[in-house]
């Protein structure tokens, strides 16, 4: 019963999450606020997850919303939420520039088209074998003989806690005293005190955007 | 697609609106055990007159007005709020409840013999090895209704209640995950079958990990933004926190979603840690051969808690007789009606008891599958609805934890929160790991 079950709702699931990537992709690229800009990236997290399912790899998929949707995004809502920014007028969604961003698209597309070029139908997998599976993963990151990857995931791990105590540093401005960024700005800040306001703020150092986007009114306005 | 398939199939979909069933249960509970604690009556007065009768259904009538009022009242979106988002947060608690109780086993896997051999159903519908983490992951999402709503509200104290909560459950997902971490290690496995099936053959796992028991307990209860973790809403600083502009039945599904949320958590905490359908010396193939003696036990056990509640209400009865209230009567009159019900489904049950003692002789077929006798798919249901009884016996101690808690402590303040989480649990969680990785490494070798 299963197999053709699949057969039929497999294509349908396929141009539903691809659809629905795309179309949030899209969404994030034209939003104006932050957090519909966040929110689209969230649908596109998720609907990727829905392909690797589709891919038969449901521990990929199930990591990808335990961190990317579940953790990353989760954090980088909540840095909208603390700022609470207002929309972004200033900047042009597109300008001449635009132009050239959109040529590379059109180029990746041309070359995945000719990859899978006329073996349109094998686009979603129906063999039964699961790909990224947890026993594949661990067999293939744990693989004592052949050498593994355990020793560089754990690296890794240590260089993204290097950059977190980093970021705590370059946010504090002496080890004693919690960078205080709440005190209230006064209307007729000069440039110089605006932009110790802008340099205290803890997250400009970490997001690693330019500051310019973070000068806020002197009241925490709501957008 | 036989009938059978269809057959458990519905069963296996009604398994997954099992927390909603429980609401009205676990609202009637938080306001009878409010009652209870604070020594006051509780909910007595909504009640449906029908037949000369004046039922009040020990405060179960009220559920019912609170479903009408929320219904019928204006659903009122504030001129100032996102709409989008506004709408979709309070459905995302929602939907990851619905979600959550198919990843749940809540009876061991059922084989019973088909046209073409002996099928195996899974009690869950995701029952990868990777089932857990699914659930997590699903955990994880539900974050996203009260931090959307905060924001879409567009109001200082929604948006402050947001917050708060995001920044509570950030935090405590990761002594969460690190305290079941340990069972996982002893267990080596992912999938709640087999972490189930493990508890089965070796202890549960309260008993193996006890350190990460309590992690997890205390986790859970800021995941569900209960007191004392309820820094979300905080109604003596914050109005109501995330919910303030969410009126109607928008406001009905962010509580929906918050019940739904505690049946969940209690039925993980049940299945990580007390072994899910599991009894002592009552695995499945014990169940299974002295079925009919099982079932009986069940039976008589329910009658006696039937007979038991008939007491308390007829002692409760006699109570009332002697005030002076005014309608004395009805009240007597109400209670003498739940006496005879109660009386009566005991005595059904004791007849069903005896009745199961006596006719229950289920016959295996002559076929085995991975070490276990095949009996016949209606023995086999019979055996699932037995295990998914001890999970929801064991889900709903622990709902009444919750509500115990809530009624028993204060509600801790922000900073204490935050730093219980941070410097306390996490770094119990740390040494707990490497103990329990330490000890798994040695006992292995």
């Amino acid at each position: 019963m299963l197999p053709e079950l699949n057969a039929i709702l497999g294509p349908i699931y396929f141009w539903l999450f691809a659809g629905l990537a795309t179309l949030c992709g899209g969404a994030l690229l034209l939003c104006r606020h932050p957090i519909q800009g966040a929110v689209a990236l969230i649908g596109v997290m998720l609907s990727l997850s829905g392909l690797y399912a589709l891919l038969h790899s449901p521990f990929l998929a199930v990591l990808q919303i335990l961190v990317y949707a579940g953790a990353i995004m989760m954090l980088l809502v909540f840095v909208i939420m603390v700022l609470n920014q207002g929309l972004d007028d200033r900047i042009p969604r597109f300008d001449a520039y635009s132009l050239i961003g959109l040529a590379l698209p059109v180029l990746l597309a041309a070359l995945v088209l000719n990859t899978i070029g006329d073996s349109r139908s094998g686009i979603v997998e129906h063999a039964g074998t699961v790909r990224a599976g947890l026993e594949t993963v661990a067999a293939r990151m744990f693989d004592t003989a052949g050498g593994g990857w355990w020793l560089l995931f754990e690296f890794g791990g240590l260089i993204l806690l290097a950059a977190i105590v980093a970021a705590v540093m370059l946010a504090k401005r002496s080890l004693d005293t919690v960078a205080d960024d709440d005190q209230p700005h006064h209307e007729h800040a000069g440039h110089a005190e605006r932009a110790a306001a802008v340099a205290a703020i803890p997250d400009a150092a970490t997001v690693g955007r330019s500051t310019e986007t973070f000068v806020k009114p002197p009241v925490a306005g709501t957008h | 697609m036989e009938f059978n398939d269809i057959v458990l199939m519905a069963i296996k979909l009604g398994l997954v609106l099992i927390p909603f069933m429980l609401v009205p249960l676990l609202i009637l509970m938080e306001r009878r055990g409010a009652a209870f604690i604070q020594d006051r009556p509780g909910p007595n007065r909504a009640a449906i007159p029908i037949f000369g009768l004046r039922l009040r259904g020990f405060g179960l009538v009220h559920n019912l007005t609170d479903g009408i009022k929320l219904f019928f009242k204006e659903s009122f979106v504030p001129p100032f709020a996102y709409k989008p988002f506004y709408l979709i947060a309070p459905a995302i608690p929602v939907m990851t409840a619905v979600l959550t109780p198919s990843l749940i086993p809540w009876f061991a896997p059922i084989s019973y013999a088909a046209a073409n051999g002996v099928v195996t159903v899974a009690p869950s519908f995701f029952d990868a090895n990777a089932g857990i983490l699914a659930l997590f992951a699903l955990g994880s999402l539900s974050v996203y209704g009260v931090v959307l709503g905060s924001w879409a509200s567009n109001s200082k104290f929604a948006l402050l209640g947001g917050l708060r909560a995001s920044a509570m459950m950030i935090s405590y997902e990761v002594s969460m995950g690190l305290g079941a971490l340990g069972l996982f290690l002893v267990v080596g496995s992912f999938s709640l079958t087999s972490i189930v099936e493990w508890q089965a053959n070796h202890v549960w796992g309260i008993v193996v990990q006890p350190i990460g028991f309590l992690l997890f307990l205390v986790s859970m209860f800021a995941e569900c933004n209960r007191n004392p973790f309820d820094v979300a809403e905080g109604e003596s600083e914050l109005v109501a926190g995330f919910h303030t502009e969410y009126s109607s039945v928008k406001f009905a599904l962010f509580m929906m979603g918050e019940y739904c949320h505690i049946v969940v958590a209690s039925a993980l905490i049940a299945t990580l840690f007390l072994g899910g359908y599991h009894l002592p010396w009552l695995d499945t193939v014990a169940i299974k051969t002295h079925l009919g003696g099982v079932l009986a036990g069940v039976l008589a056990v329910t009658a006696l808690l039937f007979l038991a509640i008939a007491h308390l209400v007829h002692g409760r009865r006699k109570q009332y007789a002697t005030l002076a209230a005014s309608d004395r009567a009805a009240r007597s009159k109400e209670y003498g009606f739940f006496r005879a019900l109660f009386v009566l489904a005991g005595l059904a049950c004791l007849g069903g008891a005896v009745a199961s003692w006596l006719l229950v002789k289920p016959q295996a077929l002559d076929l085995w599958h991975e070490g276990a006798k095949v009996y016949p798919l209606r023995w086999s249901l019979l055996t699932a609805a037995l295990q998914i009884g001890i999970v929801l016996a064991k889900t709903l101690f622990f709902c009444w934890l919750f509500v115990w808690v809530r009624w028993t402590l204060p509600r801790m303040r922000y900073d204490q929160i935050m730093s219980l989480g941070w410097k306390v649990l996490l770094n119990i969680a740390l040494v707990n790991l490497l103990v329990t990785a330490v000890i798994a490494k040695a006992v292995q070798s």
